[in-house]
């Protein structure tokens, strides 16, 4: 409800004159509030470097999750499906398999290795290679190697080429060896539960650090807030630098936790190149792409503003001018 | 206008702070409120001013019923009165400018609008060459004028003052007064709280007297010894 007064007085300014009047209050408020961070350095730093350090840990913690997955992806696509064909199979049935599995969609290349092949290979790695000499027949099955195309390497997709691979009459039993890959997920998935639950402790300690800084700042300025509330603000007037304060606490928390992922990233990345290189490996750290970088940012300044939010919702109410 | 119609004030404790006052203040009208410590004379600003709630009774501000209003439209009922106070409530961290700009600033004017007002209001408190001081840096006269032009910048249709000339010697005292009533021809309405008999008596304006929370007079006082018997000196 206005009075008569005010109604009278708001239709005096002009609806122009009042729309850009209020994005220029806007604009001043948040320049202000950037202004009463910079006259109170310590407990600003304070603040931003809690919010950057504790957002750095989440941050970094994703990028390992994100190499792990990139590493694990190039391993799945190495993987092979091994099929044994039945005893019964001469060679030109198991070359006629060959040509046929070659035509697969799903398939990047077939190695064929013979029955006799496969037992030379024994004889030579076993070293019961004169013991094998006595045996009537050659109990070793003809084997080929298929190696899936890459958008079929996954584990999903490979399982179900192996299924489609075993039902060839040739075929006695297929192999895929994902054992390990399915357990490095697993490993993966948990590590990415932990990573989610360290976040949001630490989102949540984050809401609650800015919460009490602005509810220090209110306080701190009490005598101005009731002073205000005499000459006609509203809740939301008082309010609304304490807001700001809280985005420019998230906005330059997020660039801190950038700053810091990056150098983080870059230091790990000179150990893993050292590491790499005694395995003749290519793998190359991946940072924080621009997106995941603006990512960090609206996550930084929502946990600024829900911290500033929740501390003036409770407090500036509470704030009521007195006469003395 | 302000009327108060039966309202009582008890303070958290029992404490009955005023009974059954009663009394209108017309548009346009300038009146005194006075009363010894304790009469009941800040309660009934705080209940004005909204810093308070009347226990019984109704208060009608510029056509607002105030016992039932909600917390949300406080802030509106607010811009339509003007307060000034003995301690004069300035932000010292602000220029002269900014302090009185700021209920023009909280109502949303433009920047043109707000420097016009705020340079015309401290035309009128003769303050025009302290624009960029601040607070701190002026004496207890012109930190009341600053109060005042505050409390005038948004043009109110009521002013209410808190002990205005309470700290200021008789001259100053009276050219506060005098500037009351340039705003009073203005068709604000005032109220004033003091303690100086000597002013109320040679100004000869309407007089509401406080005492123990009840009204004893309402009327136009004459002469300083009656002012005296009133307020049990």
């Amino acid at each position: 409800m206005e009075t008569n007064h005010t109604r009278q007085s708001k239709s005096q300014l002009a609806w122009t004159g009042r729309v850009t009047a209020y994005f220029i209050r806007h604009l001043q408020q948040a320049i202000g509030s950037l202004g009463d961070l910079w006259r109170t350095p310590f407990t600003s730093v304070m603040t931003v470097l809690v919010l950057g350090i504790s957002l750095t840990l989440p941050a970094t913690l994703h990028l390992f999750v994100k190499n792990t997955q990139t590493v694990t992806e190039q391993w799945n696509s190495a993987s092979e499906i091994t099929l044994f064909l039945k005893l019964s199979t001469s060679d030109k049935s198991a070359q006629n398999f060959v040509q046929r599995v070659q035509l697969y969609p799903e398939v990047d290349n077939v190695v064929y290795i013979s029955a006799e092949q496969a037992l030379s290979e024994f004889k030579l790695i076993s070293g019961f290679g004169q013991a094998l000499e006595y045996l009537d027949n050659n109990p070793l099955p003809a084997t080929v190697l298929v190696t899936p195309m890459k958008r079929f390497s996954q584990v999903q997709a490979a399982r179900e080429l192996l299924v489609k691979l075993e039902k060839e009459r040739e075929v006695d039993q297929g192999k895929l060896d994902l054992e390990w890959l399915t357990r490095l997920e697993a490993m993966s998935e948990l590590i990415e539960d932990i990573v989610l639950g360290i976040a949001l402790l630490l989102c949540l300690s984050v809401v609650l650090i800015i919460g009490n800084t602005i509810r220090l700042a209110i306080l701190n300025q009490k005598d101005a807030i009731a002073v205000m509330k005499l000459v006609g603000a509203t809740d939301s007037f008082i309010q609304r630098p304490f807001l700001y304060a809280g985005i420019w606490y998230g906005v330059l928390g997020g660039l801190i936790a950038g700053i810091c992922v990056a150098i983080l990233a870059n230091y790990f990345s000179i150990a893993l190149v050292q590491l790499t290189d005694l395995y003749q490996s290519q793998f190359v750290l991946a940072g924080l792409s621009f997106a995941e970088f603006l990512f960090l940012q609206l996550i930084a300044i929502a946990l600024g503003l829900l911290g500033s939010f929740i501390s003036v919702r409770q407090h500036i109410r509470a704030i009521e001018p007195t006469a003395d | 206008m302000i009327r108060f119609n039966n309202v009582s004030k008890t303070y958290p404790g029992g404490f009955l702070a005023l009974k059954q006052v009663s009394f209108t203040i017309a548009p346009g009208e300038m009146a005194f409120l006075t009363g010894h410590s304790g009469a009941g004379k800040s309660t009934l600003l705080k209940l004005m001013s909204m810093m308070e709630k009347p226990s019984v009774g109704s208060i009608e501000i510029n056509g607002t019923e105030l016992s039932s209003i909600k917390y949300q439209q406080i802030p509106y009922v607010r811009r339509g009165i003007g307060m000034i106070f003995q301690n004069h409530n300035l932000l010292m961290d602000r220029t002269v400018f900014d302090n009185v700009a700021l209920p023009l600033i909280i109502e949303g004017y433009s920047h043109k609008e707000t420097r016009k007002r705020v340079e015309g209001a401290l035309e009128k408190v003769h303050l025009s060459s302290k624009l960029k001081c601040f607070p701190y840096m002026l004496s207890g006269g012109e930190q009341q004028r600053v109060g005042i032009a505050r409390a005038i910048v948004n043009k109110p249709p009521i002013l209410l003052a808190d002990e205005p000339t309470g700290n200021l010697d008789p001259k100053l005292s009276l050219d506060i007064i005098r500037l009351f009533e340039d705003f009073n021809d203005m068709g604000v309405s005032v109220l004033i709280a003091t303690h100086d008999l000597g002013l109320i008596a040679r100004m000869k304006y309407r007089t509401l007297t406080l005492k123990q929370g009840h009204m004893i007079t309402d009327g136009i006082v004459d002469g300083l010894q009656t002012l005296g018997d009133v307020d049990g000196n």
